[in-house]
């Protein structure tokens, strides 16, 4: 069953984890007024798809009354055939690189944890690292070294501490949380000083 | 979580029973028997078959129960159906360990009689490996409980390698190529059907096993995964594992609900499990000889700066190829001081650099004055010799020079030999020694990154 957007959110607030700031909206002006001055993004969610950027469910990059409500009720159309569904507002992250971080349920071994370069193309690309739960940071820093992309997704090392951390962070929310089945953050947009949890799908 | 069961009956046996033992010699009773005989085991060896006929004049038992003696192991290969009665009588005899080597148990759907006898074991606790499995050999303590003949499947020497399969075939076709390999076997365990001992039971004896140096396993399944992880954890603390598994194609799960579901199959999982653990993972077959041979008789390296030494230009740029497509090797800068040394001694058409080309005229003295410079040097923490028969100055007294420069080499050493009858003659001479020969710069390159890897996993967990 995938979790509630914000029950999502709340257990990675639980584990330090930060994840950009969002809202549910019932209509284009609820959008508006949340976005205030800065840019918007709208996202349908439905259990029933998996992969929201390439169905059309993710409009990024709004600002302004026309674009809003444009995006919302092309959101609303595609909506129908995927009931239930919300729409879920989100302030638009700063640029930087796309990685995913994961978590599921290996029927032997147990909770599993992965870094991938994220994004759209992350089954294409599959360049990713896995690991039992719990981990320590000289694992997490393997999973890192291990990646393909690790220059670009580390900045050339100036990121690898923050990734680290977000990789305990997760492993000992996986760790702790037997009900959590499977966890994409994805994804997580990482910059040198910072990053944003853009997309959170949490299934129990 | 259960104890884990102890080995030494079985591979170290000072009497054995082999259960099923046959007159017609294409018979597996018969063939392990004559490999028995051939092997030259010394312990006290009993015969038993039902008729109790004489076989190659020797006196059989009637059953296990007959024979006075104290049995460590015992080998069953008789039909499926009769080995829960022959088990249940070697616990009555107190039979400290078994291979049976019957297969008809839950490899064909028989699980119910695979699990009486796994009860039969338990219950007498008899180390039973099994069934459905080739068994062990120690060429030490000349154990083999193999039925393929000799003169079909060499045996290898005696080394610091043992080697775990789970499946028979490639267990059996990587034993007969070990024995073309310079290094030696410290055990064979086929354990077939895992029915009672299991990977993590043979894990944890050649862990505390002082004649292992190095482990290869090639594995299909795992049966305990929460207690594999925890030996897994400690027994590369201790010495390196090579592991091999089948099963990477397997498809994933396709109604995966999140990308990670999607990414992380089963292979992967027991991957991820691997290499979180350090063990040395390899592709094919022919990769476990690459790192068998390198961890059998190499020192961890401290870095992965490497010196080439050649006498032929061509293979020694496809080596600097090789080392530098690795993400983990890179080739060596000479010191002032190695320079300086190799100038001195080096004919002036050697250009002093890496990789270092001896030119196609070199012979054993111009190898050993290069060698010996550069292994004092510092900044080389890693040597890739790289002797090419074929040359008009390379013969067996190179091949012997190498083999005294290795002795007193601190660091890792390794000989790329590329050839046929001439060079494989001097591959073996110089492999039966304890210096690896590689046929490949890629393999050669693979092999000592392997050892890095291994020895930082080691420094750091």
């Amino acid at each position: 069953m995938l979790l509630d957007y914000f029950e999502g959110k709340k257990v990675l607030d639980r584990y330090g984890i930060r994840s950009i700031e969002s809202k549910y909206v019932e209509s284009s002006e609820d959008a508006l007024k949340f976005a205030g001055e800065g840019k918007l993004v709208l996202k349908l969610i439905s259990e029933k798809q998996l992969h929201k950027s390439k169905a059309g469910l993710v409009k990024l990059d709004l600002s302004g009354h026309e674009a809003i409500a444009k995006a919302y009720r092309e959101l609303e159309a595609k909506g129908r055939a995927l009931q239930p569904y919300r729409i879920i507002a989100q302030k638009m992250a700063l640029g930087g690189v796309e990685i995913i971080i994961g978590g599921n349920e290996d029927p032997q071994f147990g909770k599993m944890v992965l870094l991938g370069l994220g994004g759209i193309y992350v089954e294409v690309f599959r360049d990713f690292a896995l690991r039992l739960c719990p981990i320590t940071r000289q694992d997490a820093l393997d999973m890192i070294d291990q990646l393909k992309s690790r220059k670009v997704v580390t900045y050339g090392g100036e990121a690898t501490g923050m990734i680290q951390d977000l990789l305990v962070k997760t492993s000992k929310l996986l760790y702790e949380n037997g009900d959590i089945k499977e966890l994409d953050l994805n994804p997580v947009v990482v910059r040198p000083d910072g990053y944003d949890v853009v997309d959170i799908r949490i299934l129990k | 979580m259960r104890a884990p069961i102890d080995l030494k009956p079985m591979l170290k046996p000072k009497s054995v029973a082999i259960i099923g033992v046959s007159r017609s010699p294409d018979k597996v009773g018969h063939i392990i028997l004559q490999n028995y005989l051939n092997a030259g085991y010394s312990g006290r060896l009993y015969l038993v078959n039902k008729s109790g006929e004489e076989i190659l004049g020797m006196e059989t038992y009637r059953s296990i129960l007959e024979i006075k003696d104290r049995i460590d192991l015992a080998v069953i290969s008789i039909p499926a159906q009769f080995v829960p009665e022959v088990l249940e009588e070697c616990g009555k005899a107190k039979v400290k360990s078994a291979v049976v080597v019957s297969g008809g148990f839950a490899e064909i759907g028989q699980g119910a009689l695979q699990d009486e006898i796994t009860r039969i074991a338990e219950k007498y606790k008899i180390a039973m490996l099994g069934p459905n499995c080739l068994g062990v050999v120690d060429p030490r303590s000349r154990v083999d409980t193999l039925f393929l003949p000799t003169y079909k499947l060499s045996r290898p020497e005696i080394g610091g390698v043992s080697f775990v399969a789970q499946s028979g075939a490639v267990g059996s076709t990587i034993l007969d190529l070990i024995s073309g390999e310079g290094f030696g076997l410290s055990k064979f365990i086929s354990y077939g059907n895992a029915a009672y001992v299991d990977e993590v039971d043979i894990l944890n004896y050649l862990m505390n096993d002082d004649e292992t140096k190095v482990i290869v396993m090639y594995i299909e399944g795992i049966k305990r995964a929460r207690e594999f992880v925890e030996i897994a954890k400690k027994v590369t603390k201790k010495k390196p594992v090579i592991v091999l598994k089948a099963g990477k194609t397997a498809e994933g799960s396709a109604a995966a609900h999140s990308h990670t579901a999607a990414l992380a199959g089963s292979y992967q999982a027991h991957e991820a499990i691997f290499r979180q653990f350090g063990f040395i993972i390899a592709n094919d077959i022919s990769e476990l000889f690459f790192y068998a041979k390198v961890f059998a008789s190499e020192p961890a390296p401290n870095g992965g700066r490497v010196a080439v030494i050649t006498n032929g230009g061509g293979v020694g740029v496809l080596t600097v190829d090789a080392v530098s497509s690795s993400g983990m090797l890179s080739l060596a800068q000479f010191s002032k001081e190695s320079s300086n040394a190799l100038k001195k001694v080096m004919p002036s058409l050697v250009n002093i650099r890496n990789p270092l080309d001896l030119a196609g005229d070199a012979d054993d003295k111009r190898y050993s004055q290069a060698l010996s410079v550069l292994s004092s040097d510092n900044g080389i923490d890693m040597l890739i010799v790289i002797a090419l028969f074929q040359t008009p100055g390379a013969d067996s007294r190179l091949a012997t020079e190498l083999i005294r420069l290795k002795e007193n080499m601190q660091k890792p050493m390794l000989v790329l030999s590329i050839g046929a009858e001439f060079t494989k003659m001097h591959k073996i001479m110089m492999e039966s020694a304890g210096l690896p020969v590689y046929d490949s710069p890629a393999s050669i390159a693979l092999a000592l990154e392997a050892l890095l890897r291994y020895s930082i996993y080691k420094e750091k967990h």
